[in-house]
């Protein structure tokens, strides 16, 4: 299925656009213009000349140049008739985003049933229905209804709701790290996740792919394009769903046993496909994917200024990597510093205190740690504090002369610390303000170092 | 799986067809007759087991339709009454007592991933406490490990207490095989429970639905 219309058209028709703006259709134009996106734009209305200084169509086929991609905001009833008008036009591609389909009952499956038919019997790419549309930062497209403007970079989302898309969308703006795609698969009726993985596998500006699921029909089929993708960039999942029941028509005790969501649980890891449980998880394991290389070994090196923070990383880490020892030579350059008797025992996660809390100080211990030849990734820890400043140029420095992987951990209130996760992220380093969080990026880093090195 | 045209393969019938798979069973003869089974005791001693054969009942312990540990003829000749009178005119089955530790094996056709396959440790393990990994077919060997070193009993395979150490290899290649005939066999749904694992893993009783 040929997804370039719906990610990346060239003119764009917006049908049942409206002027009011408390209205879906008037917000799904605002975003389009207000993301920027230097196609064309045709807002369709049956009685509007003009709406957002655009001219305004009263139907699709009125449009005198070609439409690559029809993006309708009209209830279900209509969103099903004006399939035809589409058609006939030559669309390449339809964004459907009206509700009220199967996930209503009987009557909506019947609608649904009918979209489907004509969708599949034109060969035209349907998104939906029920969807917010998706966003391609390379040409400034959002299509969705909530008008933003989002950070470029290597993370492309796909989601099966609009509100957890939304919530991932705004957590990864806290987060400072930057968009590549996001596309709402809503009901997956004619476009489902077999067919958004198969896209995004080629699409050169998506570094990692996050994907919130609830379920799907076509689950081997996602499994093994997966399979795939996971040679060339990441896939985390967060699948939602642990309460669905399972199947009591089963007449052995094995079919009765195996739930749904423990089966996705073990494919997953079967096919190399990386696992979160909430949006944060998701989020931040995306983050330290997009930013940072896959350590070449399995050896974590830790610095940080209190030992509970670290013992908190590691409680979670311990399953997919090592704490190596300290090279005497590391060993030498944190004595070198602190002295020949610091106050300190010098040994892996290295706690140093009060010897850590000058950023200088941070700088030259973090360089010991990193240039340590057993360690193959770096975490730094350290906590705000209203007189000492953390040490964010310090470590941008230090990484810098560094190939491996660096986590960095601030604990810190989020309106103090905004600013240095910002700084680090544009630096290409991951940041976060909670352990769990610092946890869940090395972990993605060493889980996907160990999917590699499983399918290669 | 609606709309599908089901066979039942019974216990009997079951093993057959798992037997033609290089999977062992436990040794048993069908019988309608207490000379029958005198017989069978005669070739293989005891302790045996007396199990109802019939399509009608598939989850036969729940009915009373199994009477395990029969360590004599008078044992035997009782049992036999038993059950002839509470399942008129059905088969059963006599086998040997199997040893070693319980697991069980087990798979199903899903809509959405096709083949699936099952293991725990059987009984309540896997029903009550939920110990149980899960594989899409097919597996590979190091998938198959996986699946044994997942469930939270696996250490019991290693020897406990009175328990021997068992042959995990034979786990594995049972788990490989069944995926196998899974495909093969067009097969529903399989229940290989229990499997008796020591030196050999031999399955003691299964349930197999088919495509028709």
């Amino acid at each position: 299925m040929d997804l370039q219309a719906i990610f990346n058209p060239e003119s764009v028709a917006v049908i049942g656009a409206s002027a009011t703006p408390n209205k879906v259709g008037f917000n799904c134009l605002e975003s389009i213009v207000y993301g920027g996106f230097q196609g064309k734009i045709f807002p369709v209305h049956p009685r509007y000349e003009e709406i957002l200084g655009l001219k305004t169509y009263r139907n699709i086929l009125e449009i005198e140049e070609k439409i690559d991609l029809a993006v309708i905001a009209l209830n279900q009833y209509t969103t099903t008739e004006i399939i035809d008008d589409c058609a006939s036009k030559g669309v390449k591609g339809i964004i459907s985003i009206a509700g009220g389909f199967r996930e209503v009952g009987d009557e909506g499956k019947e609608l649904e049933k009918r979209l489907v038919e004509k969708a599949k019997q034109y060969g035209i790419p349907l998104l939906g229905p029920n969807t917010l549309g998706v966003i391609n930062t390379d040409v400034n497209f959002y299509s969705t209804f909530y008008p933003m403007k989002l950070k470029k970079g290597g993370i492309s989302i796909i989601t099966q709701s609009g509100g957890v898309g939304l919530t991932i969308l705004y957590k990864l703006m806290e987060e400072k790290v930057g968009v590549s795609k996001w596309i709402g698969v809503g009901n997956r009726s004619v476009i489902d996740f077999p067919d958004v993985i198969k896209y995004l596998e080629k699409d050169p500006s998506t570094k990692v792919i996050g994907i919130f699921m609830e379920g799907t029909e076509r689950a081997r089929e996602f499994l093994e394009i997966a399979k795939k993708v996971v040679l060339k960039k990441p896939v985390v999942v967060f699948k939602v769903g642990k309460s669905k029941k399972v199947d009591f028509s089963a007449q052995t005790h094995t079919g009765s046993t195996v739930g749904d969501y423990n089966l996705y649980k073990s494919a997953f890891k079967q096919f190399g496909i990386i696992t979160a449980d909430s949006v944060r998880e998701l989020i931040a394991k995306c983050k330290a994917l997009s930013l940072q290389p896959v350590p070449e070994g399995d050896n974590l090196g830790i610095l940080t200024i209190s030992a509970g923070p670290s013992i908190v990383i590691l409680d979670m880490i311990a399953d997919v990597c090592k704490m190596p020892e300290f090279h005497e030579k590391t060993i030498n350059k944190v004595k070198e510093r602190m002295g020949e008797n610091p106050p300190l025992v010098i040994k892996n996660p290295l706690d140093v205190a009060a010897s850590g809390f000058m950023p200088d100080d941070f700088r030259a211990l973090s360089e010991a740690v990193i240039q340590d030849p057993e360690v193959n990734a770096f975490l730094a820890i350290t906590i705000q504090h209203r007189h000492w400043r953390f040490p964010t140029p310090e470590i941008i420095e230090v990484v810098k002369n560094s190939s491996i992987p660096v986590v960095v951990c601030y604990p810190a209130e989020y309106k103090v610390v905004e600013k240095e996760i910002e700084k680090l992220a544009e630096n290409g380093i991951p940041a976060y303000s909670t352990p769990e969080e610092a946890a869940w990026g090395i972990k993605g880093l060493f889980e996907y170092k160990h999917i590699k090195e499983r399918f290669t | 799986m609606s709309g599908i045209e089901k066979i039942i393969l019974d216990e009997y019938e079951s093993k057959r067809l798992i037997q033609q798979y290089g999977i062992r069973t436990v040794e048993e003869r069908k019988i309608t007759s207490l000379d029958e089974a005198v017989e069978f005791t005669r070739k293989t001693g005891f302790p045996v087991v007396l199990k109802i054969l019939s399509k009608d009942v598939l989850h036969k312990s729940d009915v009373g339709g199994v009477v395990v540990g029969i360590q004599n003829e008078s044992e035997l000749e009782n049992a036999f009454d038993k059950m002839s009178q509470k399942f008129k005119g059905k088969a059963m089955l006599i086998q040997r007592m199997s040893k070693g530790v319980e697991v069980m094996v087990g798979g199903k056709r899903d809509d959405a991933f096709g083949y699936v396959i099952l293991f725990g440790l059987g009984g309540i393990f896997t029903e009550v406490l939920e110990d149980f990994s899960l594989r899409v077919c097919p597996i590979t060997e190091a998938d198959a490990e996986e699946m044994i070193q997942e469930i939270k009993g696996h250490r019991i395979l290693k020897g406990y207490r009175n328990m021997p150490e068992v042959n995990i290899q034979e786990i594995k290649n049972l788990l490989l095989r069944v995926c196998e005939l899974m495909e093969k066999e067009r097969i529903l749904e399989i229940d290989l429970n229990p499997v008796m694992v020591a030196d050999n893993a031999e399955v003691v009783d299964a349930l197999i639905i088919k495509e028709a």
